[in-house]
């Protein structure tokens, strides 16, 4: 099985959908962390699943550790959310929020959460607010802690054979903190949000 | 007489979205551009008495259409229409010249009340 690419349309449309959701959810950061968030431009990929992590690669350009918290989403489109959190930005969240000591590390699992669950909420809603699907998501998780990149995802678990990575980026000025959210879909997945672009589109 | 107005964005969506939004009844003359450069040449052509602009393009972005109309004293009225939509970034765009803001996606009531409140329909 073979996925079709976005047509010009579908990607112009989808891009800007993510744009808008990137853009609540940055807002949302900003007021946790009390800062201003520089925002991406939203990044979308079809690929195979055993392209899966070369991609990550690309899309997050960490050499070091990294920490990632997982979330899944379900109903109208079906898939993963992955906040991936560069290691040395771990420490600066706890910063921002006004925690004085060196956080122990379920402290600092339990801040990453909530931070996870408040980027994906927004960035979810905005999606589903903007093409007017419903989507239902599961708590987070920890996936990964203290991991190269490279060693996330393991592609041979993954039960898909192609996958859509949608990627947006929020980091800070004059900070280590940057993070990276990816919302991942297998095939299925893919087909419903091409329809449910394609009835946002035809819309107007 | 029609008011020349230009539509500023990278997406082809966003500017059909904004121009949905525009009030009915108002009469305008609309142009598009993709990006500011293309939205600087639309307001050297009289195309741009109104402009409603992005933030986030390519060549050339919203924060630098606005230095470039305040460092010479170029007059447009101009409306950012941002995704990112931080206080911080609304208030730096005010500080840059443009007269209001709208949160993507836009509806034609905040349109409506930005274009009423300055006296334009």
């Amino acid at each position: 099985m073979s996925i079709a690419p976005l047509t010009e349309d579908q990607r112009d449309a989808l891009q800007e959908v993510l744009n808008i959701a990137m853009g609540q959810a940055g807002n949302s950061l900003a007021r946790i962390l009390d800062a201003f968030v520089e925002l991406s431009v939203p990044r979308i990929r079809f690929v195979e699943v055993s392209m899966v992590t070369s991609t990550i690669e690309e899309f997050v350009p960490c050499s070091g550790e990294v920490t990632a918290v997982r979330q899944a989403f379900f109903d109208d489109l079906r898939g993963e959310a992955l906040i991936i959190f560069d290691q040395n930005g771990c420490q600066d969240i706890a910063d921002l929020m006004g925690y004085d000591d060196h956080l122990d590390v379920q402290a600092q699992q339990e801040l990453l959460l909530d931070v996870s669950n408040v980027l994906v909420g927004a960035i979810l809603n905005g999606v589903t607010n903007t093409l007017g699907t419903h989507l239902s998501y599961s708590a987070p998780s920890i996936m990964a802690e203290r991991t190269l990149l490279n060693q996330i995802i393991t592609p041979e678990n993954v039960p898909w054979t192609h996958s859509a990575l949608l990627e947006v980026n929020y980091s800070l000025k004059d900070r280590d903190f940057r993070s990276h959210l990816l919302l991942f879909m297998a095939e299925e997945a893919i087909e419903a949000l091409r329809k449910a672009v394609d009835d946002f589109v035809e819309s107007f | 007489m029609a008011t020349p107005i230009t539509i500023v964005d990278d997406s082809t969506m966003s500017r059909k979205l904004m121009i949905r939004a525009l009030p009915k009844n108002w009469d305008v003359e609309i142009s598009q551009a993709q990006n500011g450069q293309e939205a600087m040449e639309a307001y050297h052509q009289g195309k741009a008495d109104i402009m409603f602009l992005d933030l986030t393009m390519p060549v050339m972005d919203g924060y630098q259409v606005l230095e470039t109309l305040q460092k010479t004293g170029l007059n447009s009225f101009v409306i950012v229409v941002s995704a990112d939509i931080q206080p911080k970034a609304q208030e730096r765009v005010m500080q840059m010249g443009a007269m209001a803001f709208l949160k993507k996606p836009v509806n034609t009531e905040e349109v409506t009340a930005v274009l009423t409140e300055y006296g334009i329909i």
